[in-house]
């Protein structure tokens, strides 16, 4: 059953196309590929899913449910979460609040009854922190709690997004690069990880451009080019698809892979 | 709860301090004044330094709580707890009303548009002169009582003064470590990855920027009762810039920073009077050496300095001694 359905997507920025008329359905329970050159439309793309923009035209359905037109904090209630390809951290706290933040749909205390520390959010509190700290442990993370995002090393702050986004809980999470800038090493890592968030049930529509990890770690791929869909399938589909290799991979498939 | 730990060490000091130095002019009168100007500074520290909306117009707010009092006591006669009410009433709806438009800005827009505010509060004031006495001010301002216990020495306006401050802290020490907290300093850090986090980015400023205003506007009806004369000036531009100083000084981000902050601002130009003339002068060199030598404000920078001491000595005490450290980030 598709859990992501997206249909007759378009979106131009003054005249430049972006994205026109894209159609493509993210099965549940899958890690789903999007890739495409730079400037194909992929993070355009996800800030249509996310609601941080509004398509032209089209629709995106999400278990049933519209998410045109609804803002972002909305779009995050119906389950989805993200993270982004320019690290967007909270710099100005803690790892272990960074994640907590994360657990923001899951609590509920208002601010007048934080304000008087009614029983009710101490409790909350301490049911915040032991998701964060499960978030964090799920990602590998365990040893940097008490640190501040901003004393951490990149790598660490690509899983550290990714933790602050399973915290949440989502039904779908939408990765935007998360391999971007590691070395191999770290990439491996990630490559892992991704299985892991997957083997827990939670869908994955994944943007990125390392070749290797996408082929190893996908259901399914779209790519797309100048905002519309160039081919889909799985990865050896893919791998072999003429207009592929042609359009996009060129001979570098044999290497990348 | 471990972030409150602070909290009775400063409720102690400031219920000491009176009964240590009675009828002290530096801790009965100056430290009623650096009490008043604490609760401003806290309650622009949630707006400004936690969730990084800055505001130079605080001063007004403060002025809308002070005049509301006086104009209601004095000139219809009301008793001055229900004039505190109607004051944070009508404040919570200027600001209420005013924070859409004003909070979509960003940065020096929302500087610029902020001092306007100030600014058209200040010219208000002045302006509706057979309201509020207009440059002159307006007295005759009756004082608070309490069952009966009237507020009418300097002692006495101290214990409500720091009572009011020390309840304000409270509050805000525990919003800053709650759930509301960190959608603040979320909002601070990123907007965009805020929302992601399901987190009502207009909601939460809104939120916000009407609790440091009515806090302010709480301020400003103590300061009218306590004075028994107000006037356009305590709500200039300049008190507002003051005001943010106090914040930035202290350290953003930091409730114990805004107090240090409000506490050296106060006190500071009360000592330099010693230098007459220069003291201007002096107290001017004296923020840019601060700023230049603790960028992070006085209390962030003494308290990263410690922790920096502390880690030195346990590294000569030898491996495994001590806790492993907390975080510093939002705890106070």
């Amino acid at each position: 059953m598709a859990l992501l359905k997206v249909g007759g997507l378009s979106k131009s920025f003054g005249g430049v196309t972006a994205i026109s008329d894209l159609d493509f359905e993210v099965p549940e329970g899958q890690v789903y590929s999007v890739i495409g050159p730079n400037g194909a439309g992929k993070t355009t793309l996800f800030n249509m899913l996310s609601g941080i923009y509004t398509p032209d035209e089209g629709s995106i359905r999400f278990r049933d449910r519209e998410i045109v037109g609804r803002l972002p904090h909305k779009v995050a209630e119906l389950g989805v979460s993200r993270t982004f390809q320019n690290l967007q951290m909270f710099f100005n706290m803690s790892v272990l609040d960074n994640v907590k933040v994360g657990c923001h749909l899951r609590t509920k205390s208002r601010l007048w009854n934080s304000a008087l520390r009614l029983p009710g959010t101490r409790r909350e509190e301490k049911q915040a922190e032991l998701w964060a700290r499960e978030a964090l442990h799920f990602c590998g993370l365990d040893k940097y709690l008490q640190l501040d995002a901003d004393a951490l090393p990149y790598g660490v702050l690509k899983r550290l997004e990714i933790a602050r986004a399973l915290a949440a809980s989502p039904k779908l999470l939408l990765m935007d690069e998360p391999a971007a800038g590691l070395n191999d090493t770290e990439t491996k890592e990630m490559r892992k990880l991704i299985r892991r968030i997957s083997d827990a049930g939670i869908t994955v529509l994944l943007v990125e451009h390392n070749m290797g990890l996408v082929m190893e770690v996908s259901d399914r791929i779209l790519v797309i080019d100048y905002g519309s869909r160039l081919a889909e399938g799985s990865p050896t589909e893919i791998q072999n698809n003429p207009r592929v290799i042609e359009a996009y991979l060129g001979g570098e498939i044999e290497y990348a892979v | 709860m471990s972030y409150l730990r602070g909290f009775y060490l400063l409720t102690a000091a400031a219920l000491l301090l009176p009964l240590v130095f009675p009828d002290n002019y530096y801790v009965t009168v100056v430290g009623v004044t650096a009490a008043l100007h604490a609760i401003l500074a806290v309650s622009l520290n949630l707006l400004m330094g936690y969730a990084g909306q800055i505001s130079l117009g605080h001063a007004g707010f403060f002025g809308i709580g002070a005049y509301a009092s006086a104009i209601l006591t004095t000139r219809y006669g009301w008793n001055p707890w229900p004039a505190i009410l109607a004051g944070l009433v009508l404040t919570g709806i200027i600001a209420f009303a005013l924070a859409r438009p004003i909070l979509r800005l960003k940065g020096h827009y929302l500087a610029m548009a902020t001092l306007g505010l100030g600014i058209i509060i200040n010219i208000v004031l002045v302006q509706t002169g057979e309201l509020t006495g207009g440059p002159d001010g307006l007295g005759g301002i009756p004082t608070l009582s309490l069952f009966g216990w009237n507020v009418n020495s300097d002692l006495r306006w101290y214990i409500v003064i720091v009572c009011v401050m020390l309840l304000v802290v409270w509050l805000a020490l525990n919003i800053i470590n709650s759930r509301s907290g960190r959608a603040l300093r979320a909002l601070h850090g990123s907007e965009v990855a805020a929302e992601m986090m399901g987190i009502n980015t207009t909601a939460t400023k809104t939120g916000v920027f009407v609790l440091a205003a009515l806090i302010a506007s709480l301020a400003g009806s103590l300061f009218a009762y306590q004075q028994s004369f107000v006037s356009p000036d305590s709500f200039s531009f300049f008190f507002s810039i003051e005001l943010v100083t106090m914040v930035v000084l202290g350290g953003m981000a930091s409730t114990y920073g805004a107090i240090m902050g409000a506490v050296i601002l106060t006190f500071l130009p009360e000592l330099l009077v010693v230098f007459e003339e220069y003291e201007v002068m002096i107290f001017g060199a004296i923020l840019m050496l601060m700023m230049i030598f603790l960028p992070q404000g006085l209390f962030v920078g003494i308290q990263s300095l410690l922790r920096r001491v502390g880690r030195n000595r346990s590294e000569l005490a030898g491996p495994d001694t001590g806790e492993p450290e907390e975080s510093g980030r939002g705890a106070a």
